[in-house]
């Protein structure tokens, strides 16, 4: 059996991410998922984001390496932003997330430059969750990727709901530093993603506790057979996770 | 009995199927769907075709054994034709409501003609379900406002502010007493949370089946199965509040 990684999921203590590492190991234990990323919630990754990044590293480091921790820095924050990323990626931080709805800023405009560039240094990818739609469409993820050829994107939920429309063209023209992860893409929109010819730069993720992992795994598996993209459950997020720098 | 409150009738079925319902009905019935409500697809992208679609909608629903209940569409773009359309589709074609996706068809939901439209629906007692969850003609807080315009005018979000405004749907269906909501959209926490918190006499389900030969319901039905629901608020959702909204339109 290939090894199941779930790339995004928020084990969080307030509002609707409420989850704790026991019962998010609980919820991949009955998925049949071996390693989940684990991020920081809404409010760290708006505002506290030291102390949301710190809890999110005692938590992957008391799960016997199951749980992967990303971390987070609002680029407002200019130079303590890199600051913190090197910070985390030297404790072990292996993704940094942006959620430029969150963080106050339109992604592909020239705010988080500097934290870009650190990401490239270090090799570390960047989750940038689309949405709402003015923050964070697909379009803008492209335009930034272009303009920094070094640094790897992951585009988190691919667009849903609107953008969804965008995203045959945008799979087709997306460079080489763009990876698309799959939470809130329904079933049958992922599985005609796979089937245009781009399985390679797929990577499933649940958003857990925002939707259940064994049920989207279980929707997914119906048409998009785990068995037969073991890439898209995991290979492919594990190949980027391979080349930071740690 | 389950009643699936967001489903279309889109050209890939009158195509392959031209005005018969039959195999629309058994993809739904697979997944136990008894009933559903029917909204257009071709008219609210273009209105040259919408009084054709409101036609054929009438006509497929009728060949349903009650198990359809079609809704119209106009556009309050043109004002006069809308009203005329919109009293055609009741009068004549004895449509039960009013669908409108002010993002597709390019109206806001606040505008002159959508004042008399939902005049209209309120004395006919005909539901008018927005799509929602889209800024900057959607949102939930502008279906809000023209729900407070118009109390005596049963509303839908046809969505629930979807991923993104979700919260604001909560609010808005807080704040406009004749606003309800149907549970199409959002993921598996926000709904649960639209559950906590929103008046669930006024809820309902969806699956917006029907766009493409896609199967949704299942996907959409589970969802709602995922959130472990008591029965009265279950049954609530999925029958007696669709039975209450649409009045007296089932056969069976
Ligand atoms: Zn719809």
């Amino acid at each position: 059996m290939n090894e199941i990684i779930d790339a995004y999921s928020t084990p969080g203590t307030e509002r609707e991410t409420c989850l704790t590492a026991t019962e998010l190991l609980k919820l991949m234990d009955s998925a049949g998922i071996h390693r989940a990323v684990v991020a920081p919630e809404d409010r760290e990754i708006a505002v506290n984001n030291t102390s949301g990044n710190d809890r999110i590293l005692r938590m992957a480091g008391q799960s016997s390496g199951r749980l992967i921790p990303a971390c987070t820095a609002n680029p407002w924050l200019g130079r303590s932003a890199c600051q913190e990323l090197r910070r985390s990626a030297a404790a072990g931080a292996r993704m940094l997330v942006l959620a430029p709805a969150l963080q106050g800023f339109c992604f592909g405009d020239e705010l988080p430059a500097e934290l870009l560039a650190a990401s490239a240094e270090l090799r570390v990818p960047v989750y940038v969750h689309s949405g709402p739609h003015s923050f964070g469409s697909p379009t803008q993820l492209l335009l930034a990727a272009a303009e920094h050829p070094g640094a790897r994107f992951i585009l988190g939920h691919c667009g849903s709901t609107d953008y969804a429309a965008d995203m045959p063209a945008v799979l087709a023209s997306a460079p080489d530093n763009v990876w698309f992860e799959l939470s809130l893409v329904r079933p049958w929109a992922a599985a005609a993603y796979a089937k245009a010819g781009h399985r390679d730069r797929l990577i499933f993720g649940s958003s857990a506790p925002r939707n259940c992992p064994a049920f989207e795994l279980r929707m997914l598996d119906a048409l998009l057979p785990v068995q037969d993209y073991p890439d898209i459950f995991g290979g492919n997020f594990a190949a980027l996770l391979a080349e930071v720098q740690s | 009995m389950i009643v699936d409150c967001h489903t279309h009738w889109a050209d890939c079925f009158q195509s392959r199927d031209g005005l018969d319902p039959s195999r629309w009905l058994a993809d739904e019935a697979r997944h136990g769907v008894t009933h559903a409500l029917v909204l257009p697809y071709l008219g609210l992208l273009d209105d040259r075709l919408l009084r054709q679609e409101n036609d054929d909608l009438a006509a497929v629903c009728a060949a349903s054994a009650g198990r359809m209940i079609p809704f119209c569409t106009v556009n309050p773009f043109r004002k006069v034709e809308a009203v005329a359309e919109f009293r055609r589709a009741i009068e004549v074609l004895k449509m039960r409501g009013l669908k409108i996706h002010p993002w597709l068809q390019g109206v806001s939901i606040n505008s002159d003609a959508m004042d008399e439209l939902c005049e209209m629906a309120g004395h006919w007692k005909m539901p008018v379900l927005f799509h929602d969850g889209t800024p900057c003609y959607s949102l939930p807080s502008q279906a809000a406002m023209l729900a407070r315009r118009h109390p005596k005018t049963t509303m839908v979000l046809g969505h629930c502010g979807l991923f993104e405004h979700w919260r604001e749907a909560i609010a808005a269906m807080r704040g406009a007493e004749n606003l309800w909501g149907c549970l199409c959209g959002p993921h598996l926490a926000a709904l649960s949370e639209i559950v906590r918190r929103c008046d669930c006499q006024r809820l309902l389900w969806g699956s917006d089946f029907g766009f493409s030969f896609a199967d949704v319901a299942g996907y959409r039905l589970g969802l709602l199965q995922s959130l472990r629901l008591n029965d009265s608020d279950y049954e609530r959702i999925t029958a007696e509040n669709p039975k209450r909204l649409l009045g007296p339109v089932f056969s069976n």
